[in-house]
């Protein structure tokens, strides 16, 4: 409602009052639900929604009247000011990412959105990397995780260059790393082989790096062939201004634009929707 | 006479003057809300003589030298001496007296006490009146021992608030409403000796004098502050007739100023928040006294005008107005001006004081929970982009308006229909993403009243890529907001459940 419509409306002298009321329909799905239960015994027919409307009362000795309060006795000891109290703006919501493990903190929506979209989509169940797209989510699936894709790779080129459109397969990762780098012209520092410790190298943001197969974190606890291709993605810090992580497990965290998530994170209960892998019941 | 002493910040100080008087406002202001937190919170009034022709110093400057013992007693013997010295002595007396220190040395004299209060009650008025401004002083003090020494004035003064002369009559109150807070002792003193029946009667009496109003006002509300106040004070309150004059003062006199208003609204909202059931002071016209007066400030500041103070006065009003909401039984008033100036204080106010605000918001959940004619009232005056607006501010405020949205929601399809054609989904899958858990887990509760209510709306939050949120919610450590995203998710949203989402 426009200002105009507010002054207009608290200037008129009578009381107003709808006369017509919107219909209201009665909550009928937690009857419905109390029934269904009791006839299949499922434990999913119970809803967990407990909201409903309530007309809350504080006690004169609220803490929620604290600044009231405090305002009334300042007044009482003649500390109020005449101009504007600018002491005690209004606090701006955080964000937090949802991941348990993760549960980083972010002044901005966008921030929130870019975080999440880097690191928690396309999301290996299995050993918890996530990766940028789909596709090579896909990819390290079959190559890190299917024991018939080893049995395969025996015998044929399994290993297909990782640019969109390629198409060539090759018989060792090794070669197709330098099929990337001969023929698609990746740089030559680009790192292929997976170091024991969490390093980081300031990659150069091309174009080049989203379609290769990227693993946005690792972790020092799950042994992986020497053959893999891996390297971090550093984040670029303008996106968030702070960062609050929990206390991770892993060693080799560092407190600032790491994203690391330790193997031992929780996905919780449920199916994994979303994330490619065995779905857990 | 009071008025709101605003502090007038000198015109010609410097940036460093402001800073050093903002840092020593923010240090005052630690030691109040550590007071509160231990129940310590105790404020006392200074009258200043206007009549008088004295420098104007701010109410925490002593400036004097301390008397020492011997001068005390000098001063007391000259009083005693009679004469027509009596008055001058007593004046300077009273100046003496804004030192703390010679406060203490006063009480601790011999006879003090009693000289002063031989004064307070001879027949010179002008004695009077000096010996009333001695004890003012004294009441002042915040040494418990002090206000003890005054007890046995206490009679006397109780005696005075029927005079004729308003001026006695305002010192007396301001003393009485001083001496309140120091301890049980002295409120049972005078407790027993019909301090109540007597505010009772002087409000009656004076009750067209604002200024004796407001001193009246002052004093009760010293006395239902205590921590005994509901079994010791409240009772002996609301039997004696005084309630309905401090009702009445509720409406603000535009000339005279807030001070009344202000005094007796805190008064009200001490004692409606102290009591379980306010049915009797609802039947006295509480409610819809407080609902007329928000609409009237409402009015003021829709049109801007937040000066004077006016926050004192609403503050109050808000409150009382939310518990007696809670407190009263089914009595609910049936105004939708209500909803405008609710909302036009928790827009005005959220930048300077956002507690307010949040307290508005609350007011408003009370009047929307189980009226659907508010709720209706909420959505037909087009009001909602207002709460929706609030919902990126947190400590108490997007959990408040959530909560009136689900009042609202809750009442059926018909009113989820206008809440999401008001913009209501696309706030949800902000606020679903809040760092608060409690806005989570209300977000939830909101959507599913909204996706349950209609197919479109499960189409629209799917459009608005609300469902990957959901997902990635499944995966948060809260049991509570696993349990409600799965819910939507398995009820509403299982065709997607099959299906990989495919990334960008």
């Amino acid at each position: 409602m426009l200002q105009a419509e507010l002054i207009e409306l608290l200037g008129s002298v009578a009381p107003i009052i709808i006369s017509e009321n919107i219909p209201v329909t009665e909550s009928r799905e937690s009857e419905w639900h109390c029934l269904q239960q009791k006839e299949t015994g499922d434990e999913n027919a119970i809803s967990p929604f407990r909201f409903r409307p309530q007309r809350l009362r504080f006690a004169v000795e609220d803490e929620y009247f604290e600044d009231g309060d405090i305002h009334r006795h300042m007044y009482l000891q003649d500390i109020v000011t005449a101009t504007a109290d600018d002491e005690h703006p209004p606090t701006i919501s955080e964000f937090r990412c949802h991941i348990a493990g993760c549960r980083q903190l972010f002044d901005t929506l966008e921030g929130y959105e870019h975080h999440y979209n880097s690191l928690h989509r396309n999301v290996c169940s299995n050993c918890k990397r996530s990766f940028p797209s789909n596709r090579l989510l896909e990819m390290h699936i079959l190559e890190w995780h299917d024991s018939l894709f080893q049995v395969m790779a025996e015998k044929q080129c399994m290993y297909e260059c990782l640019v969109e459109g390629c198409g060539l397969k090759f018989k060792t990762s090794k070669e197709r790393k330098d099929h990337l780098i001969t023929t698609h012209s990746y740089p030559a520092d680009f790192r292929f082989d997976k170091a024991k410790k969490s390093g980081r190298i300031r990659e150069k943001k091309t174009q080049q790096q989203k379609d290769s197969h990227m693993e946005v974190f690792e972790t020092a606890t799950i042994q992986q062939e020497s053959e893999s291709m891996d390297f971090s993605l550093t984040p670029e810090p303008e996106s968030m201004k702070t960062v609050e992580t929990e206390p991770m497990q892993t060693a080799n965290l560092k407190p600032r634009y790491s994203y690391k998530v330790p193997s031992s994170i929780c996905f919780g209960q449920g199916s994994v929707r979303g994330f490619r892998g065995r779905r857990k019941k | 006479m009071w008025r709101l002493k605003t502090l007038r910040h000198k015109a010609s100080g410097s940036a460093n003057d402001l800073e050093e008087f903002k840092h020593k406002r923010r240090e005052f202001e630690k030691v109040l809300r550590q007071a509160r937190r231990n129940k310590q919170l105790i404020s006392k009034r200074l009258l200043q003589n206007v009549d008088e022709d004295e420098e104007e110093g701010d109410s925490m400057e002593t400036g004097s030298i301390p008397l020492s013992p011997e001068q005390v007693r000098e001063m007391i013997r000259g009083v005693q001496s009679g004469g027509e010295e009596k008055a001058a002595c007593l004046a300077s007396l009273r100046k003496a007296l804004r030192n703390p220190e010679s406060q203490v040395t006063f009480i601790k004299s011999e006879n003090s006490m009693h000289m002063l209060i031989g004064q307070l009650s001879s027949h010179n008025a002008q004695c009077q009146l000096e010996a009333a401004r001695c004890l003012h002083e004294l009441s002042h003090s915040t040494q418990p021992s002090v206000g003890q020494a005054c007890l046995p004035a206490g009679p006397y003064l109780l005696t005075y608030l029927s005079s004729q002369s308003t001026k006695l009559v305002e010192l007396c109150l301001y003393t009485l409403g001083n001496l309140c807070p120091d301890s049980a002792v002295v409120r049972e003193k005078l407790l027993a000796q019909g301090i109540v029946p007597a505010l009772a009667n002087c409000i009656h009496i004076q009750r067209y004098n604002l200024a004796v109003v407001e001193a009246v006002g002052f004093t009760l509300s010293q006395l239902l502050q205590a921590k005994d106040a509901t079994e010791k004070i409240i009772p002996a309150v609301m039997a004696s007739g005084i309630v309905p004059h401090v009702i009445s003062a509720l409406t603000p006199d535009p000339e005279f100023g807030y001070g009344p208003a202000i005094e007796c609204t805190w008064c009200l909202h001490y004692l409606v928040s102290s009591n379980l059931d306010n049915s009797m002071l609802i039947a006295q016209g509480a409610l819809s006294q407080c609902s007329a007066v928000l609409l009237t400030l409402g009015g003021a500041v829709a049109q801007g005008n937040l000066e004077g103070g006016i926050e004192l006065l609403i503050w109050p009003l808000l409150r009382c107005l939310g518990n007696l909401l809670v407190s009263g039984g089914d009595v609910m008033p049936e105004d939708t001006r209500l909803l405008a100036a609710l909302c036009v204080f928790s827009q005005a106010y959220l930048h300077p004081q956002p507690a307010l605000s949040r307290e508005s918001l609350w007011v408003l959940n009370n009047l929307t929970a189980g009226s659907s004619g508010f709720c209706s009232g909420l959505l037909l005056l087009n009001m909602v982009p207002i709460l929706i607006q609030f919902l990126s501010f947190s400590k108490g405020i997007n959990s408040m308006a959530l909560r009136v949205l689900g009042n609202i929601a809750h009442h059926g399809p018909e009113y989820c229909v206008r809440l999401t054609q008001a913009g209501l989904l696309t706030a949800l899958c902000a606020t679903l993403k809040m760092a608060e858990p409690e806005v989570v887990t209300l977000s939830l509760e909101v959507l599913y009243m909204l996706v349950s209510s209609n197919p479109q709306v499960v189409e629209e939050f799917t459009r608005l890529n609300g469902v990957p949120l959901l997902e990635a919610i499944q995966y948060n450590s809260e049991g509570e907001q696993r349990v409600r995203a799965a819910y939507i998710l398995d009820h509403h949203f299982s065709a997607f459940s099959e299906v990989e989402s495919l990334s960008s």
